[in-house]
């Protein structure tokens, strides 16, 4: 499933980053990569962006972003 | 100390590239130390990078711009054992990709003027974030000493980190700092490494197979003498690898990256070209994801393996507690009420407070004035220095306490940690309109003055959105503006004169939003910037701190107004008085034979489709000293005994019979969208350069011109002449 998809409170574990060029680097630079675990902490209402906990700090991300980053459920630390 | 160091020199010459080469001094012995050494400052944002520049440098620091674009930089000079070290801050950063001004200014930086040593500043709470862009310093070819910052914050968190061990683990230095302290090691660390020759910290491995596809490369690019001689040859394979536009463009025209073109072929560009396309594919294959996304998580495995040996969790902490203050500011409920109010809190500081200093600087300004008119003997020269510098210089000087006090407040929610849970929740609605959730704050402010709200916009951190929001800022109706509104609307819509004031103010929120749309599809078209920024912990900024930046900012404007502005306003001064009329002419015949008034006729035939005359035009054309000189020098066009106060020149207008309630409504719309005052266009021009300028003055001329086109033209056609 799709990060977007996710809802608030719920753990993840990074499979892979979909997107790429600018976007996806981004992201894997702020440490969405294979095998990371996350967790979801917040999502702003009609569609705003995400507050997600990864790597040992909070990063805020839009949800068309969310929307690259295939994830599995679960794998809380 | 790690017996891991190769010596450096020999080590670098076994690279083919070293970061000195070309430089006067020579690195080794005795010439270099008459030299002062290098140092650059690096680090993630909220690294504790600014603490430490402090802490190194003291007061003796002084504040630019990189060539070329806003970005800040600071630089100091210190001594240190009667060695004297420059220190460059560097803007911080997560990466060092070409996608921010920001990442390309540190990296150019460490390519063109080859610092001896960089200290990167490394939070010991997240360590495994601050030192993935560690290893991309590596591999810039120029050694670096890793500054452990948040060590008694780490502790407090149960994360204990053997400095030493980490350094061995990546052949780099580390040394322990927390708030101020461990600053004269570190200092001691650098004039070791001089020493040493600097010795380079080892280069980051990518892994078995990745490591192949990068010696194949390097092995190309390395027999190639155009890009040894000015870049790591390493460092450039993989930026290519990993898709990097800069890099790219470099191997195409031969260009180093950071360097200037060089004219020598190099053979094997199609081969590297080739062989990359080769690469692209294979790791695509294998990897099931593309290279620049493989390298970065090579990258933080070969992080998490240092990490894993070098620092011990005494307390399982799992993931960050989420603040309790985030689950009232960032809450869907309560997070945009609170935000709005601390947008009033902010603006109403700013410009209510502001008024007071405001207040006493204007009637300094007007002393001076009166003194110099006593004291100069009357004629041209006093009519220069009173009307022409004076005025001009001192409108300007009015907005510094209101600068001084905004910037305290930006300061304050920026180094809390505020502005970035603002941007969460205004996001949504902004990014609709092709602006950011960070461009709420400048458009607001931009209500009260466009000058600091142009300068505010500097806290977006893509090119792109800060274009989009300082050239949206300008609709914002400035306080400068409602003089004008109170003045027409009072004249010709005397029954509710607040609601067509509001009414002007939403024009003008709609058009910024249209106008946004229309660039966001056309001139700064492209893929949408990515919003992905770290959520930094609050933290309660230091007074110190935060008075260093409102400093900088007071100081950077006080230096546009004396240089910029005085010449423009000497120049505006100058068209209204020249050429001279004759002695005893009435001032409305005598500024209608100026040069303002002759550009106000011959820009009549212009402003006749809008229902204006020539007075207008001469209004508008003074109206780009301040938008406070329109009703002075309607004023004076129309007789009018007492100038601003209202009452004589609401009569005056109303007497004019072309003046009608219709075209009072297209002139408030002109004055609206016109070009802002010379204080806001010298500040686009610092923020954005002349070309972005010129494109927001001719975009304003026009749209301005069509708004009161369609209010004047298209207003009978809706009926609107029965308000007459």
């Amino acid at each position: 499933m799709r990060l977007s998809e996710l809802p608030a409170g719920h753990a993840f574990t990074v499979d892979r980053v979909l997107l790429s060029r600018e976007t996806g680097k981004r992201l894997a630079d702020m440490g969405f990569t294979a095998g990371r675990r996350g967790r979801v902490v917040r999502k702003q209402y009609l569609g705003g962006p995400l507050q997600v906990e990864i790597l040992g700090g909070s990063v805020l991300i839009r949800r068309a972003e969310a929307a690259g980053i295939e994830v599995v459920q679960g794998g809380a630390a | 100390m790690s017996g891991t160091w190769a010596p450096g020199k020999a080590r670098r010459a076994a690279r083919g590239w070293d970061p000195r080469d070309g430089q006067a001094a020579s690195p080794e012995g005795g010439p270099a130390s008459e030299r002062p050494l290098l140092i650059a400052l690096a680090g993630n944002p909220n690294a504790g990078k600014t603490t430490l520049f402090n802490a190194l440098t003291g007061a003796h620091h002084k504040v630019g711009n990189y060539p070329g674009v806003t970005v800040e930089k600071r630089e100091g000079l210190l001594v240190h054992r009667g060695r004297s070290i420059r220190v460059v801050d560097l803007p911080g950063v997560y990466s060092l990709t070409a996608y921010s001004a920001d990442e390309v200014v540190a990296r150019d930086f460490m390519l063109r003027e080859k610092p001896d040593l960089i200290i990167d500043v490394l939070d010991s709470t997240n360590l495994e974030r601050h030192l993935y862009l560690c290893l991309q310093l590596i591999e810039l070819g120029v050694p670096v000493i890793g500054a452990l910052s948040m060590t008694d914050e780490a502790r407090a968190q149960g994360i204990e980190i053997d400095a030493d061990r980490l350094g061995a683990r990546l052949g780099l230095r580390c040394v322990k700092t927390a708030r101020g302290a461990g600053k004269d090691e570190l200092l001691d660390a650098v004039l070791a490494a001089a020493a040493e020759g600097f010795p380079a910290a080892r280069e980051p491995d990518y892994g078995t197979e990745l490591e192949a596809v990068i010696a194949r490369l390097v092995a190309l690019i390395a027999a190639d003498p155009v890009f040894t001689a000015t870049m790591p040859p390493r460092w450039l394979a993989i930026k290519l690898l990993e898709r990097d536009d800069v890099a790219r463009a470099a191997l195409r025209d031969g260009r180093a990256v950071g360097g200037t073109a060089v004219d020598a072929p190099h053979a094997a560009l199609s081969q590297i070209e080739a062989l990359l396309e080769e690469s692209f594919a294979w790791i695509a294959g294998r990897f099931g994801r593309d290279a620049e996304i493989v390298v970065s998580e090579r990258r933080y495995a070969y992080v998490h393996g240092a990490v894993a040996e070098a620092l011990r969790k005494t307390a399982e902490a799992g993931f960050v507690r989420s603040s309790k203050l985030d689950a009232v500011l960032m809450s869907p409920a309560w997070g945009l009420p609170v935000f709005l109010l601390v947008l009033y809190g902010v603006f109403k500081l700013t410009f209510s407070l502001g008024e007071y200093p405001m207040a006493w600087i204007e009637s300094g300004v007007a002393w001076l004035s009166g003194r110099l008119a006593a004291a100069l003997p009357e004629g041209l020269f006093r009519s220069l220095v009173v009307d022409g510098v004076v005025a001009g210089v001192g409108g300007v000087l009015s907005f510094v306490p209101q600068i001084v006090i905004l910037f305290f407040c930006l300061a304050f929610l920026e180094d809390s940690g505020y502005m970035a849970r603002a941007a969460f929740l205004t996001d949504r609605f902004l990014h609709r309109f092709g602006l950011h959730g960070q461009s709420f704050l400048p458009l607001a402010l931009g209500f009260g003055c466009s000058v600091p709200a142009i300068m505010a916009a500097r806290t977006l951190k893509s090119r792109r959105d800060r274009v989009a929001t300082v050239l949206a800022v300008p609709f914002m109706s400035c306080g400068a503006k409602l003089p004008v509104y109170v003045l027409l609307a009072g004249a010709f819509f005397p029954r509710n004169p607040a609601a067509a004031i509001m009414a002007v103010y939403g024009v003008g929120v709609l058009l910024a939003l249209a106008s946004s749309l229309v660039w966001k599809r056309t001139v700064l078209r492209g893929e949408p910037t990515p919003f992905v920024m770290e959520l930094p912990p609050y933290r309660l900024p230091t007074m110190r701190g935060m008075l260093w930046q409102v400093g900088e900012k007071a100081w950077c404007y006080l230096k546009k107004a004396g240089t910029v502005i005085l010449a423009a306003s000497v120049l505006i001064w100058a068209i209204t008085v020249f050429p001279r009329a004759p002695e005893g002419t009435a001032p409305d015949a005598a500024l209608a034979q100026s040069f303002a008034g002759r550009i106000g006729r011959a820009i009549e035939p212009l402003v006749k489709p809008l229902g204006f005359d020539w007075k207008i035009g001469v209004a508008a054309v003074t109206g780009f000293a301040a938008k406070e000189v329109v009703v002075s020098t309607l004023g004076i066009l129309y007789r009018a005994e007492d100038g601003e106060s209202g009452e004589g020149l609401r009569e005056a207008l109303r007497r004019d019979a072309g003046m009608t309630p219709l075209v009072a409504l297209a002139l408030m719309l002109f004055v609206l969208v016109m070009p802002p005052c010379l204080a806001a266009l010298a500040a686009i021009k610092a923020e954005l350069g002349a070309r972005w300028l010129a494109f927001e003055v001719a975009y304003l001329v026009a749209l301005s011109w069509l708004v009161a086109f369609l209010v004047y033209r298209g207003g009978p056609l809706l009926g609107l002449k029965a308000v007459v």
